[in-house]
């Protein structure tokens, strides 16, 4: 039985090494501690809360690293239990160890904490091929289960298959893939074929606010008759990491929405990459969607972390103006998609005209 | 092609679902508190959001003489101390600075009126706001009517457009001070304005928590079927202030807590307690049901109020250790005042779902702690099994919807203590939005103001709501008029002791919070 010492230490967020065995055990008695604990005032007031598993996959100790930091500013508006996975598969030693910590916010107006358990799990050697079966036993039961997969789950395909079987979603970052363009069409395969998981890329999420603004051109029944009549889109991406896929989504993502077939798409829409001082730029630098009568435009701002939207035609529907950028680190984005909790069609549509995008121009 | 962009495509998975109309807003009484707390502060949050429509303007329309920029000045320090984005985003406040504006006049004052309507219009070339117009009546009551009519004159209520939105008005509470003048206020609105352009605040309704009243009743299968006369021994609403008057003893002393909390805020939290499932989620269909709620409350006959009601004033007390005056002592309160600052109601609904069911109601000013829910509570299981083994009678099972602080639902239940013996023991399973969804709710005020800017009137009150919650209000303080003054009771403290022994003749005792 753990002592008050050790709840202090776990509730501070300090790693302690456990058996993988005896992870749950060890936890439960944590937890029944600070439940007793909410009878002497004098004690610091602790309590649980999990709305579901929080699975993270990470490849190096960086990416643990980062988790923990992320996991740590989530839970306080997303409560679950969190389990960190890293795998170090070069290691010739064959071990897997684990730890456990708490992350603690105060809640409300008082002073009671309400904390969220990190588990950490490194698997090294052989053992990465058992980190499959060393999670399923810690996934809170009736719970939904959503799955982080730092890199490439392509790369291991194995451990996925055993994870996405519990999985509601799964949420990855094509912009942190190695040649993400070639690896899309496998992952949309890999989509169709677990149809009851939802997936979501962080790359597609950090586009979200120039999809909201070229969607707002059109609102107005007006405007929205040019939708019709558009001769051109011109997307300026930076030359950034991952720039060039996000780039590619949007633009399949216009191209699906408006029911373009791919030849059609390729016609109107050009993809060029910035040349000026945004071509480090990670994301879409700029957007101009143009018809016959009008063009609608969206720019980010250099050195602003603003949107100029502007509207160039007779009548024209909205004046000039700015719009701050949303938040775009990975807690931000995870958090958007954690308020989603079913598969997003026009993701998979946006994606499977990518795909059929870059086939087309293999040929 | 005409049906595929009926509807935008590009709108397909966005968060937004609808973007609003280009419209203006002009704010009457645009210097006072409630402007600088509570509306332009919201206005702010939702631009942050970015859910203003893309072209959008303020007016403000005052008294005081002031210029564009003055008023954008004071606008931004209102900001930046109310704002829940906490600090403020220059980009984001330079954009909706650039869409403020003021118009100084005399409520009274027609020109002022025929300058507005040449603004607007100028605006609707210059800032695209299309010929929309929301009018906000933030000003003091007595300006309501003149204001209308004022409106109603200059050809400002009137849609001149081919297309866009008729105007719409939002009229702040208080709604009348008796069903008289309430009826008058109304009879007011129907000359200028159709129902449907009507948004009556009670800003309750804006609240996070109050919405999911509807949420938890209709979204889960466990409540529904014992939500009714059957399982449920009555129902306790109580809205609870720590504050006395403050700097509102003018208008308090006329009003009281029955006129300015009871008739609006407790009665919409009891309506949405005990209505019907609506057919769906939206306006007309709630406001039905809700009316159907209050058509059905049982009357306090004036002869019956001391009966069903007790009424309460706060004398001196200590608040949080410190002195606090009496209601009596309190700035532009009468020294003879017969207000009452506490109330406590017993009201029964006549149908067939709440067929003898009690609903408590009680709220008070300089009560202990400021504290809002509505506590549901079933009847006490049968005792045979247990009887015997528990020390202590079975408590009976109660749901707490906590609406401030801590906002969250709590459920109490019987469960074994461990051991070797039969001993039962209350626990509590407590859910509060807090810790399962940190991220700070929306001020009701946004929520609010942006359905009025999409025009949808759900979270309002309806003329027959407002006129029949009168009409119950009305009957009560005519009883109160025969009757002696309020109970006195100290500062600091749950009521009057009267308050207990109220619900103490019915077997039942007031929770404590």
């Amino acid at each position: 039985m753990p002592n008050r010492a050790q709840l202090e230490t776990f509730a501070a967020g300090v790693e302690t090494a456990v058996d993988v065995a005896q992870i749950e055990r060890q936890l439960h008695e944590l937890w029944q501690l600070a439940a007793e604990s909410e009878k002497d005032p004098s004690q610091r007031q602790i309590t649980r809360d999990c709305l579901f598993n929080f699975v993270v996959l990470c490849e190096t100790d960086a990416g643990v690293a980062h988790a923990t930091e992320v996991i740590s500013s989530l839970t306080s508006r997303h409560p679950c239990r969190a389990i960190v996975l890293s795998a170090g598969s070069d290691s010739a030693t064959s071990e897997l160890s684990a730890s456990i910590s708490a992350h603690c916010h105060l809640a409300g107006t008082g002073q009671k904490q309400v904390c969220c358990e990190q588990i950490a799990i490194h698997a090294t050697g052989q053992s990465v091929a058992r980190l499959g079966s060393a999670v399923l036993p810690l996934l809170e039961s009736d719970l939904p289960t959503i799955v982080w997969w730092q890199g490439s789950f392509l790369e291991r395909i194995d451990l996925f298959r055993r994870l996405v079987a519990v999985a509601n979603r799964v949420i990855y970052n094509t912009s942190a893939w190695d040649d993400a363009l070639l690896q899309l069409a496998a992952l949309a395969r890999v989509i169709t074929e677990y149809p009851r998981c939802g997936f979501a890329d962080l790359s597609w999420t950090r586009s979200a606010l120039w999809r909201q603004l070229a969607a707002e051109f059109f609102d107005e029944p007006h405007c929205r008759v040019e939708l019709s009549r558009i001769r051109a889109v011109d997307i300026v991406h930076g030359s950034g990491p991952g720039a060039g896929v996000r780039a590619l989504l949007y633009g399949s993502w216009f191209a699906a929405q408006l029911r373009w077939p791919v030849a059609e798409a390729q016609t109107k829409i050009h993809f060029s990459e910035s040349n000026d001082r945004d071509a480090t730029s990670v994301g879409i630098v700029s957007v101009a969607i143009k018809t016959n009568d009008a063009t609608f435009s969206i720019r980010s701002n250099h050195g602003e972390d603003t949107a100029s939207v502007t509207v160039d035609m007779p009548n024209a529907c909205g004046l000039p103006r700015k719009r701050a950028f949303w938040r775009s680190d990975d807690a931000s984005l995870l958090s958007q998609e954690f308020d989603r909790s079913t598969r997003d069609p026009v993701y998979e549509r946006a994606l499977a005209m990518a795909v059929a995008w870059l086939e087309e121009r293999a040929r | 092609m005409e049906n595929f962009i009926a509807a935008n495509p590009l709108r397909e998975g966005l968060s937004t679902q609808q973007a609003p109309e280009p419209c203006a807003l002009v704010i009457f009484g645009a210097t006072g508190d409630l402007t600088h707390r509570k509306l332009v502060p919201a206005l702010y949050n939702l631009a942050h959001e970015g859910q203003l429509p893309q072209s959008f303007a303020i007016v403000g329309f005052a008294r005081r003489p002031k210029t564009h920029d003055q008023f954008r000045a004071e606008l931004r320090d209102a900001v930046a101390q109310f704002s829940r984005f906490q600090p403020i985003n220059p980009a984001v406040w330079d954009a909706l600075a650039q869409a403020i504006f003021y118009h100084q006049s005399e409520f009274a004052d027609a020109k002022g009126y025929k300058t507005l309507d040449e603004f607007l219009r100028k605006l609707d070339t210059e800032r695209g706001t299309a010929g929309n117009r929301l009018f906000y009546l933030a000003t003091s009551p007595t300006e309501f009517i003149g204001i209308i009519e004022q409106l109603g004159v200059n050809g400002l209520a009137r849609m001149d457009r081919a297309h866009g939105s008729p105007p719409r008005i939002i009229v702040e509470k208080p709604f009348g001070r008796s069903l008289p003048t309430a009826q008058e206020l109304n009879h007011k609105l129907a000359n200028v304005f159709r129902e449907r352009q009507v948004f009556r605040i009670d800003h309750y309704l804006g609240k996070e928590t109050v919405q999911n009243i509807v949420a938890l009743r209709f979204g889960n299968e466990i409540f529904e079927p014992i939500w009714n006369q059957k399982y449920i021994d009555h129902v306790q609403i109580t809205v609870a202030e720590s504050l006395g008057v403050e700097d509102r003893g003018g208008y308090y002393d006329k009003s009281g807590a029955l006129r300015d909390m009871v008739q609006n805020h407790l009665m919409q939290l009891l309506t949405l307690v005990a209505m019907e499932p609506p057919t769906v989620l939206e306006g007309e269909s709630i406001h039905d049901e809700k009316v159907k709620v209050l058509r059905a409350l049982r009357p306090i006959a004036p002869d019956h109020a001391q009966q069903f009601t007790v009424r309460g004033q706060y004398a001196r007390g200590s608040m949080a250790g410190k002195p606090v005056p009496g209601y009596r002592e309190e700035k532009n309160v009468a020294p003879d005042s017969r207000t009452e600052t506490f109330v406590a109601l017993k009201l029964f609904i006549d149908n067939w779902r709440w067929a003898g069911v009690p609903f408590y109601l009680r709220h008070g000013k300089r009560l202990p702690k400021g504290v809002a829910e509505i506590a549901i509570q079933f009847k006490a299981p049968p005792a045979v099994l247990f009887a015997a083994e528990s020390p202590v009678p079975l408590q009976p099972n109660v749901l707490v919807l906590r609406i401030q602080p801590d906002e969250g639902i709590a459920i109490r239940m019987n469960a074994k203590v461990p051991g070797n013996t039969v001993n039962l023991q209350p626990v509590k399973m407590d859910f509060r939005y807090g810790g399962s969804f940190g991220a700070r709710s929306p001020e009701a005020y946004e929520r609010l103001l942006h359905d009025v800017i999409l025009g949808d009137s759900t979270l309002f009150t309806r003329r027959d709501e407002v006129e029949r919650s009168w009409q119950i209000i009305d009957a009560i303080i005519d009883g109160w008029n025969a009757s002696p003054a309020p109970f006195p009771y100290e500062s600091g403290t749950w009521g009057p002791a009267e308050a207990d022994e109220f619900i103490q003749r019915d077997g039942r005792e007031w929770r404590r919070l």
